[in-house]
């Protein structure tokens, strides 16, 4: 399924042992740990502030890390200037010099090596037609739109022969349409090059689109590093299953344990779900924290009967509090029916079939198999210091 | 910068035009008196009426030591002028950099070159002489003038590399490391050129504010005049139009140099920042 | 060779600060010196001495030269602030295109760039009693007489006071008024606010650093003109500079110096009134 899998193994792997960054009082980037293979399509993904462009900058050379070891194909280069470590990094505003032509900027890097004027010209030249962009040689900088601008970013970049590119935020500044279309490029170029990507953003779309790996962060940790459908289906912690969207997550504390089904209570409902395989019979116990995940396209709705109906097992109750239609299904938003929201995305024909209306009162059902068990965050330890099970799929 | 909304003018702003009109005609209006006074006729006196068109007093101006020396006065001061441009631009250029980063006594060095800019310059100019003079050193337009002008012109340029500097974008720099430049080449390669429009006008400055300067060269020039020293002294003894025709003279230079550093100003930027053709961020090449 | 950050820091302040240590720091204080010196008819002779402090402030003619220095100052300074507040409301308020704003601006500094003493000079055939202005008024039937008090007086001395420095009021309150953010007029206005309770409410307080920079400037050039003064009002009033630079030329260094430094003073004292008011720091640190 992972094309980096089925190449040899490629130059341009990475490895962050321990890192931590403290930026005075701040601590931005805490003790992590994360493999990415040579080769691979790699996303940081996470809101402002988690960390991500701290690690990208420590992987390129602009800040070394406090504490910890950056290893790119086995030797660690903290201490190296950029240029020492085989990276080329593109920057969120491209940072394409504004007195150069294009090609004298994809040429840069060749003139601080000393490479003579004629011949690195051509050079930038050939690199230019590569990605589609010769005939704008001697255009400038200001003179280009901004997906003609990440090209000539991206070719500056990869003149250098590096063995990582490091892309930070590249698609933030583009308009909607224009960012689908840029994506699909990066993706191409990163295939036809060979050479590990790390891309950082805060766009789940974007990260699951073109990721061979996502890394999803929070606080400076990394809440789960894995593939993007992995990610997206079987999220690690409760904390991923929100970020990515798609996931209704089910968290509160046991109250009861029958065969088979526990019973939680969240907010001020009590729902019963199917208990996952690996629980035994102690653990988790009466008064653990639990949490569980749903995906929002799983589950169906009916109309309930009434307000107070018994929902049965792997069922919730509750009543209609948004309608927000979105071309080829209706994202339904249920209130009193667990602790935080939950959300049922309805195909387009099944809800117009019977629409429901604001404050009607629904049932949501989904199967067990459905189910995927939540790992608690460190950080949410349940109180009474007992852990969670930590099952990865049902 | 936002602009108001568009529509129907207020009244205030035909008012204000009006006004903004009257503003520039006062600034203009007695300059361009004298200008055309110059062009006075030989037999014509200081003010109006004009009796009669010729270049006669232009020629008075550079024919002899009547007027006095001219030609000497106009050299030194293009002279010292061109040097405290190239001075200016240098210490300013580099001490814009300076302040980019904190540093012990960065606040001091700043409210030094802010005093020396509201100093009066009859102050300073007094305070330099004396200096020389207490040191035994002989005042010369080239020494000690220069020194004085430097610290008129110096403030003025610290501050518009400011200006400059503060819209910046570190990024050029840390893509250009990146690229592998050394701290060198990032400074040629690309910090100057991408800073030379505000050099320009520091150049400007630089030239234009040495060039009229008086109360301090005044006081140390030594004993050779610079061009404003020598108008000075035509005026306590104004006989006739020769001085209209040495403003006129004057004034052109001042010109020439500002439309040679705004124009080149206006090129540059223009040529980095047009579009070319119809660039839409939907049309994608091939 | 790997230079520290903090070292390149001073390697790069050093000419500037160099320059202004020896061509303004150390003047200063030998100004300061010779204020304490003894003048003996001829020479200075160093000493330790406060008789010319208590000459210069024993000396009804020193009140009288402040109070008319400070008349001129007050004057200018409330007319161009009214003229150069205008001109910058109606740039950045009434003018919508962004070039025609650049243009006009422009058009209002370039006189700047050229010599003072010419646009002084200007006015000379403008209000005499043969100029243009008189010439005007009699031809349209307003006067019989050309008016004698347009020239060699007061009024013309603070019309060319005005002329030459109200460029310093309008740059630093356009540019202060260029930051207000234009969506709070429309929001004042929204809420049923007339033209000059915005003007009060909004865009004077918001202007307020411009104002005051532009104050410390008009105010101490006019402190520290001493030509003029004289050129405009034909020798017959003075100023404390003026009274400074006859005795300069009369080598009369330590009278002269102690008048610089209780000018020095009285200037500081000015200007740090203006700073309680407002704290520019941060408008011109940019």
């Amino acid at each position: 399924m992972n094309p980096a899998d089925q190449r040899p193994a490629a130059r341009g792997s990475i490895e962050l042992a321990g890192v931590t960054k403290r930026f005075g009082e701040t601590i931005a980037v805490r003790n992590i740990d994360l493999k990415i293979p040579g080769g691979c399509y790699c996303c940081l993904l996470g809101p402002s502030g988690c960390g991500k462009t701290t690690i990208l900058r420590m992987i390129a050379g602009h800040e070394s890390p406090t504490e910890g070891a950056v290893l790119i194909d086995g030797e660690n280069v903290v201490g190296k200037l950029p240029v020492e470590r085989g990276t080329a990094m593109m920057f969120q505003s491209y940072a394409l010099f504004p007195h150069l032509s294009c090609t004298d900027n994809v040429a840069f890097n060749l003139k601080t090596r000393g490479v003579e004027k004629t011949e690195r010209r051509a050079r930038a030249r050939d690199m230019l037609d590569r990605v589609r962009m010769k005939s704008f040689a001697d255009r400038l900088p200001a003179q280009l739109s901004g997906g003609q601008q990440q090209r000539i970013a991206l070719a500056r970049s990869l003149i250098t022969n590096p063995r990582v590119l490091l892309l930070d935020e590249p698609l933030s500044a583009l308009d909607e349409f224009l960012r689908l279309q840029m994506r699909g490029e990066l993706r191409n170029i990163q295939a036809e090059f060979g050479i590990t990507f790390i891309h950082v953003t805060h766009t789940q779309m974007e990260a699951i689109a073109l990721a061979d790996m996502v890394v999803v962060m929070d606080q400076g940790q990394i809440e789960q590093a894995a593939s993007a459908r992995d990610v997206y289906d079987r999220p690690r912690t409760g904390y991923v299953a929100h970020f990515m969207g798609g996931q209704n997550v089910l968290a509160g504390t046991i109250t009861s344990r029958q065969s088979g089904n526990f019973t939680i209570a969240s907010g001020n409902k009590k729902i019963d779900i199917t208990a996952p395989r690996s629980a035994t019979a102690s653990s988790p116990a009466v008064g653990d924290q639990f949490e569980v995940a749903v995906r929002r396209d799983r589950v169906r709705l009916t109309r309930a009967p009434s307000q107070a109906a018994d929902a049965g097992v792997n069922a919730v109750t509750g009543r209609v509090s948004g309608i927000e239609y979105q071309g080829t299904w209706l994202k339904i938003s249920i209130e009193d029916a667990c602790g935080e929201g939950f959300v049922a995305n309805v195909p387009d024909d099944q809800f117009f079939a019977d629409p429901l209306k604001m404050g009607d009162p629904v049932i949501a059902r989904w199967d067990a198999d459905e189910l995927h068990y939540l790992v608690a965050r460190p950080g949410r330890a349940a109180a009474n210091g007992s852990t969670v099970v930590a099952a990865a799929g049902s | 910068m936002q602009k108001l909304q568009t529509g129907k003018r207020p009244l205030s702003f035909y008012a204000l035009s009006i006004f903004f009109g009257l503003f520039v005609l006062f600034l203009y209006g007695p300059m361009s008196a004298i200008y055309i006074l110059s062009f006075q006729g030989p037999t014509g006196g200081l003010t109006f009426p004009m009796r009669g068109w010729s270049l006669h007093w232009f020629d008075a101006l550079f024919s002899q030591q009547r007027t006095g020396d001219f030609a000497g006065a106009f050299t030194r001061s293009m002279i010292l002028a061109v040097m405290v441009l190239l001075l200016t631009v240098a210490i300013s250029v580099i001490a814009g950099l300076a302040f980019r980063r904190r540093f012990v006594g960065a606040a001091f060095v700043f409210y030094l070159a802010v005093a020396s800019l509201i100093m009066p310059g009859l102050l300073v100019g007094l305070g330099v002489g004396l200096t020389f003079q207490t040191l035994g050193v002989q005042t010369k337009w080239f020494a000690s003038a220069l020194g004085a002008q430097l610290t008129w012109t110096l403030p003025f340029g610290m501050l518009i590399m400011f200006a400059v500097l503060s819209r910046f974008n570190r990024a050029y720099e840390e893509a250009a490391r990146d690229l592998g430049a050394t701290n060198w080449q990032i400074f040629l390669w690309v910090v100057l050129p991408i800073l030379f429009p505000g050099m320009i006008a520091v150049a400007l400055f630089g030239f234009t504010l040495s060039y009229d300067e008086f109360p301090r060269t005044l006081l140390t020039s030594g004993a050779a005049n610079t061009l404003p020293m020598e108008i000075w002294g035509m005026t306590t003894n104004v006989t006739s139009p020769a001085l209209y025709a040495l403003g006129t003279v004057t004034t052109l230079v001042s010109f020439i140099a500002i439309a040679l550093a705004l124009g080149s100003i206006a090129i540059i930027q223009w040529r980095r920042s047009r579009p070319v053709g119809n660039v839409s961020s939907a049309k994608e090449p091939e | 060779m790997k230079v520290s950050p903090a070292l390149t820091s001073y390697l790069q302040i050093g000419p500037l600060l160099l320059v202004l240590l020896l061509f303004f720091g150390i003047p200063l204080l030998v100004v300061i010196a010779y204020s304490f010196f003894q003048f003996d008819g001829i020479d200075s002779v160093p000493a330790f001495d406060f008789v010319n402090y208590v000459d210069v402030l024993t000396s009804g003619v020193t009140l009288s030269l402040y109070l008319k220095t400070l008349y001129y100052a007050v004057v200018v300074w409330a007319i161009t602030l009214l003229v150069g507040f205008t001109v910058a409301y109606f740039l950045a308020f009434h003018v919508q295109s962004l070039i025609w704003q650049m243009a006009l601006f422009l058009l209002c500094t370039v006189p700047f760039w050229t010599s003072n003493i010419i646009r002084m000079i200007s006015w000379i055939p403008f209000l005499g009693r043969n100029g243009i202005f008189n010439n005007a008024l009699i031809g349209a039937g307003i006067t019989q007489e050309p008016l004698e008090f347009l020239l060699f007086s007061d009024f013309a001395v603070i019309i060319a006071y005005v002329h030459l420095f109200t460029l310093f009021m309008i740059v630093p309150i356009f540019n202060a008024m260029a930051r207000i953010d234009k969506s709070l007029i429309e929001a004042a206005r929204d809420g049923g606010a007339t033209g000059w309770r915005i003007i009060w409410d909004i865009v004077v307080p918001l202007s307020k650093t411009g104002i005051a920079l532009g104050s410390i400037f008009v105010v101490t050039l006019v402190m520290g003109d001493f030509f003029v003064v004289k050129v405009m009002s034909g020798s017959q009033s003075a100023s404390i500079a003026m009274a400074m630079s006859n005795q300069i030329a009369m080598v009369q260094y330590p009278p002269a110096a102690a008048s610089a430094v209780i000018l020095l003073i009285v200037v500081s004292l000015m200007v740090a009134a203006i700073l309680r008011v407002v704290d520019v720091r941060k408008e011109i640190a940019g």
